[in-house]
């Protein structure tokens, strides 16, 4: 019970950031929503693996590949672009905690006493950098999923033959 | 000789006006923030309804773009135009795609399609309330996803209100937009740095890393690995290079204030 509830909490927030976002981008009001719905539904898969124990990168793949795929559902209901509403709908999984350290390791190792004093900054830092950096790129990777998968020219094309 | 001159003229000069009708859409879509294979698609569903054969260079700050009559080989136009670096806008990516698909499949003319790439142009961005109550609310949530509590999300909110206000202002007065870009994160950690300084809410770490959140370059640095996977070399370059300077930009900001603040001996 408590984890349906911890589940729509996440759907909750989610939404309202990629609702924010795409306020950010210029996305048309009419599809505002759509980036909503995806971003809620994407990080709720993230959240729900994470709490299986699978380590936050693939998490993050899933839940990106979720919103690219879907996108392209939705691109064709409502008559407009994917990335107008995958892109505000994936920003809701950026690394944002893990940049920051990145950055306040930096900034720590620019004090050399501290760093000889404890080392293991240089560690965590680069292990920060790392992480940011390829959850950066499964995002990349996740709204062009669509594209990669079937080779077509254009998504209303490939709805056209199918049906 | 003479009708078939002046009907090569009307020809020539038919194809000019397509190629720059081609160029201007391009580069609108370039400037919103739309990948290189978007642009493409767009400008080539079009040229082919027109009957033009199109070969299209993408470049970050321009596009060129040469264009060959199907029907009369001979008549051929090659273009430049440098295209302005504007903010992302996806309202604009929207209009375009829907444009070339009404050129696709109703036959909308040229004068027509002249006109309405003019609308697009001068679409506005969403009321400056709304993109300042939105950022606010997505670096709000965004804190509390982290982790934060009801307090540091309040604070996640007025700092990033607070950061977008002055950014906004600086772009007004036409400053450099990296001077803007240091001077939110500056502003938005002083303000969510108070803090951890004064121990306001329970996990003040999260408020400090989430609230400079909306200055984050996503959408060049997604479309620079779209570039890549689709072989775009040198858009891709240019676009992670931009977003890694920004990215650069909001950690000096950030840094200032965390100096300024003590923040780093915590």
């Amino acid at each position: 019970m408590e984890m349906i509830l911890l589940t729509l909490r996440d759907i909750a927030f989610a939404f309202v950031v990629a609702l924010g976002f795409g306020i950010l981008f210029s996305t048309p009001r009419r599809v505002l929503y759509v980036a909503g719905i995806l971003g809620g539904l994407g990080h709720c898969i993230r959240f729900l693996l994470l709490h299986n124990n699978v380590h936050i990168v693939p998490a993050t793949l899933a839940g990106a590949v979720f919103i690219g795929l879907t996108g392209i559902f939705c691109a064709h209901r409502v008559h407009a672009p994917p990335v107008v509403f995958t892109m505000p709908a994936c920003i809701t999984m950026i690394p944002g905690l893990y940049a920051y350290r990145a950055m306040l390791g930096c900034v720590k190792m620019t004090d050399l006493e501290k760093l000889i004093h404890d080392p293991t900054i240089l560690a965590q830092t680069a292990h920060y950098f790392v992480l940011t950096s390829s959850m950066l790129f499964t995002l990349a990777i996740g709204i062009c999923s669509g594209a990669l998968i079937f080779r077509k020219k254009s998504v209303k094309v490939m709805f056209k033959r199918t049906m | 000789m003479i009708p078939n001159e002046a009907e090569e003229d009307e020809g020539s000069a038919s194809a000019c006006r397509a190629a720059d009708l081609l160029l201007d859409m391009g580069s609108v879509l370039l400037a919103s923030g739309a990948h290189c294979g978007r642009v493409k698609r767009n400008i080539e569903r079009v040229a082919e309804k027109w009957g033009y054969k199109v070969e299209l260079f993408l470049s970050f700050t321009g596009l060129m773009l040469s264009i060959k009559d199907s029907q009369h080989p001979t008549r051929r136009v090659a273009r430049f135009k440098s295209c302005p670096l504007l903010g992302v806008h996806f309202g604009k990516v929207t209009e375009i795609s829907l444009l070339t698909w009404s050129v696709l499949e109703q036959d909308v003319s040229i004068d027509e399609v002249e006109t309405r790439l003019k609308e697009i142009k001068a679409m506005p961005h969403h009321p400056r309330w709304m993109i300042l109550l939105g950022v606010g609310a997505a670096c709000a949530c965004l804190c509390m996803l982290a982790g934060g509590s009801w307090k540091d999300a309040g604070v996640a909110f007025v700092a990033s209100f607070c950061g977008m206000f002055v950014r906004q202002e600086i772009l007004k007065l036409r400053f450099n937009p990296m001077i803007g870009f240091i001077a939110a994160s500056f502003i938005t950690t002083l303000i969510s740095g108070l803090n951890m300084v004064h121990h306001f809410g329970a996990s003040p770490e999260k408020a400090l890393a989430t609230a400079v959140l909306y200055l984050v370059p996503g959408v060049p640095l997604i479309n620079c690995t779209i570039d890549l996977i689709e072989g775009y070399i040198p858009t891709s370059t240019a676009r992670g290079v931009n977003g890694g300077f920004v990215l650069l930009c909001i950690a000096v900001g950030m840094s200032m204030s965390i100096l300024l603040l003590g923040i780093y001996n915590f």
